[in-house]
């Protein structure tokens, strides 16, 4: 009787160690390679990279869909997040980032500097701090490498920060911005941007893929910005909203400078290898 | 439980009914009692410790405190066990309009902060949806369960599964009533388990099926420890009695109403049904029986209140049903080791992991 307890008990425990082998095996060989993903998170920003082992999340988007998004592209055992991004702190963009910092270690955090007095803001910070990841803004660091993908952070310019301090009018300004470049490939990630700074940003080139400004808003791309960068492929990460994103003009533009428009609203979770 | 009913025919003699009319009517006066009464459109401050799991939206989350159900913010996120103070305008059909959340203090008491330890260790360990049908199915606690997996399970009749549930208790009874007798006398072994089923019903949070099992399993091992005769119908009605006395409101409970209905379902079909599909092999068999007996009664219900029946829920279930024992166990003990020391738990987490999988994999290939 006892024996055929302990027998049952070891047969069990070898059948699931060997399906969770099996796990392990199907998903590492699914999920290796180099991806950029912006997942569908709906009206807000999230994009994941991955290099490999190392993965970088940019911004959480608007509510804690990123966690889901990373449990499709993270493989389950690997818990640590190399550097998290919040290009700016509104709601839309770093809400998704306070299940994130509950959920998986953060190594680095790269944020703007600048403050929201809202609760959950302040949530975030707390976790952020009870984290002790590194912590990095803009005037403490201009380059970043994550493995073999080098980042290289254009705006907000040191002089930009000294000089605009007020805040009444949103973040938006303040928005990260900078490429990410692995071997070949290069990328834009502009936040929220609006016209007004796009001309401003110094160091612009050639790049594959631009994120397209501010979900899409005309408040966000102009001809300037996607002259300077020539992409050939834009990614808008936008979901249901009471604005209208994406403008009809966004997407005219796009068009008309012959560029591979890609929207997680009407395609989901967008994938591009990089391989 | 591990005591078979000895009878299931209604023990109703004179005496008995005129006992079982008097507790009909002190329900009804203490459900009258206790009712809130509030004004609308006044402001008002409530303050007090959160009783039930709020429950978590996109960017809201609902609270019940005082008979009042409100929507704040989805950050900070109040706990089961917290004390808050909000304030609001108390609105139609028992809603606080406009909440604002005064004061906030997360809870310091111990099983609180071990249910909360429990909770992070499991979503540090494991992703999405994994770690949340895990703590839904050892805890009941569905508050993190993301959204799309939520609709998932409710499309394919598999909710119940990471509510909090009878069975739960079942499970954590018989697995230390089994574990309890290999080391100390039986007679000592069922204070012992008494006492782990009702740590277990409050680490979970009072929800109303498991403090029905709770009760119902407490009155089966009572009965067994002093040798007396156990009906199981007696029980269910006497623990159906003392949760109405005791809190009136949740007569109105949609989990209290079906933890019932199911619990009288499958003690009236199961063992039928279950000898009826004698052909189909286990561990499927005994699925699709206790799932096809307890919708006998449920699904009326389910019907009414959400007006969406899923005709594959059985099979559904049956498919389903065998890894829930598997996970609330090996869960269990991972997460009794993860309160010794964290690296302790992983061999148990992980050990779980393909049965979610399984879980998971079946739950969205139908959904």
């Amino acid at each position: 009787m006892r024996s055929l307890f302990v027998w049952k008990i070891t047969l069990s425990t070898l059948t699931l160690y060997t399906c969770l082998i099996w796990l392990v095996a199907v998903k590492s060989s699914a999920l290796s390679g180099t991806r950029l993903i912006a997942c569908d998170v709906g009206q807000g920003d999230a994009f994941l990279i991955i290099d490999g082992s190392a993965q970088i999340l940019i911004d959480g988007g608007p509510n804690n869909k990123v966690t889901d998004c990373l449990s499709r592209y993270v493989p389950f055992w690997d818990r640590k997040l190399e550097l998290v991004i919040l290009t700016h702190p509104e709601a839309d963009h770093f809400t998704g980032l306070i299940d994130v910092f509950k959920r998986y270690r953060v190594e680095t955090f790269l944020g703007n500097g600048l403050k929201n007095s809202t609760q959950s803001y302040q949530v975030l910070e707390d976790l952020v701090r009870r984290e002790g990841s590194q912590t990095l803004f803009p005037n403490t660091v201009n380059h970043l490498r994550i493995g073999l993908i080098y980042l290289d952070l254009l705006w907000p310019t040191s002089d930009h920060l000294s000089t605009h301090t007020d805040i009444s009018n949103g973040y938006n300004n303040f928005s990260l911005v900078f490429t990410l470049k692995r071997g070949d490939f290069k990328a834009l990630f502009t936040g929220d941007i609006e016209p007004e700074i796009s001309s401003q940003i110094p160091r612009l080139s050639d790049v594959d893929v631009l994120k397209i400004p501010h979900h899409g808003s005309k408040n966000g791309l102009t001809e300037e910005l996607l002259n300077a960068t020539t992409p050939e492929k834009a990614i808008i990460s936008v979901g249901k909203n009471q604005w209208g994103h994406p403008h009809l003009e966004v997407l005219k533009m796009l068009e008309d400078a012959n560029v591979e428009i890609h929207r997680t609203d009407l395609e989901g979770d967008i994938i591009l290898d990089l391989d | 439980m591990s005591t078979k009913p000895i009878k299931t025919s209604f023990p109703f003699t004179e005496s008995q009914f005129f006992f079982w009319t008097l507790i009909i009517f002190i329900i009804i006066f203490r459900f009258y009692q206790t009712q809130p009464t509030y004004h609308l459109t006044n402001i008002i401050r409530i303050s007090g410790y959160v009783r039930s799991e709020p429950i978590r939206y996109d960017t809201a989350q609902s609270v019940k405190l005082a008979g009042l159900k409100a929507y704040l913010p989805r950050y900070p996120e109040i706990d089961y066990g917290d004390f808050i103070v909000i304030e609001g305008a108390v609105g139609e059909k028992g809603k606080l309009l406009k909440p604002v959340l005064i004061n906030h203090q997360t809870s310091t008491n111990f099983l609180y902060q071990t249910r909360k330890q429990i909770i992070n260790e499991y979503r540090q360990i494991l992703p999405e949806p994994h770690s949340s049908l895990v703590v839904g199915v050892v805890l009941g606690a569905k508050s993190s369960i993301p959204e799309d997996f939520w609709q998932a399970l409710k499309k394919t009749g598999t909710a119940h599964v990471v509510v909090a549930s009878g069975m739960n208790v079942t499970l954590v009874a018989g697995f230390l009533m089994n574990f309890l007798v290999t080391i100390i006398n039986r007679k000592k072994a069922i204070i012992f388990a008494l006492l782990g089923i009702w740590l277990y019903t409050m680490l979970s949070g009072f929800d109303a099926p498991l403090v029905r099992a709770a009760i119902m399993g407490s009155i089966a091992f009572s009965a067994q420890g002093l040798g007396k005769l156990y009906s199981a119908w007696r029980a269910l009605f006497l623990s159906a009695a003392l949760m109405l006395i005791f809190t009136p409101s949740w007569l109105t409970d949609l989990g209290f109403i079906l933890s019932f209905l199911a619990t009288a379902s499958l003690m009236l079909f199961e063992s039928k049904i279950n000898r009826l599909i004698s052909f189909i092999p286990n561990p499927f068999r005994e699925g699709l029986a206790t799932s096809l007996a307890a919708q006998i009664g449920v699904a009326p219900i389910l019907y009414l209140t959400f007006g969406q029946l899923s005709i594959l829920s059985p099979l559904i279930n049956a498919l389903i049903l065998w890894t829930i024992p598997l996970i609330t166990i090996i869960g269990g003990v991972g997460a009794i080791a993860s309160l010794i020391h964290p690296v302790l738990s992983l061999p148990f987490i992980y050990a779980v992991y393909p049965l979610t999988s399984w879980f998971i994999f079946v739950v969205e290939f139908f959904s």
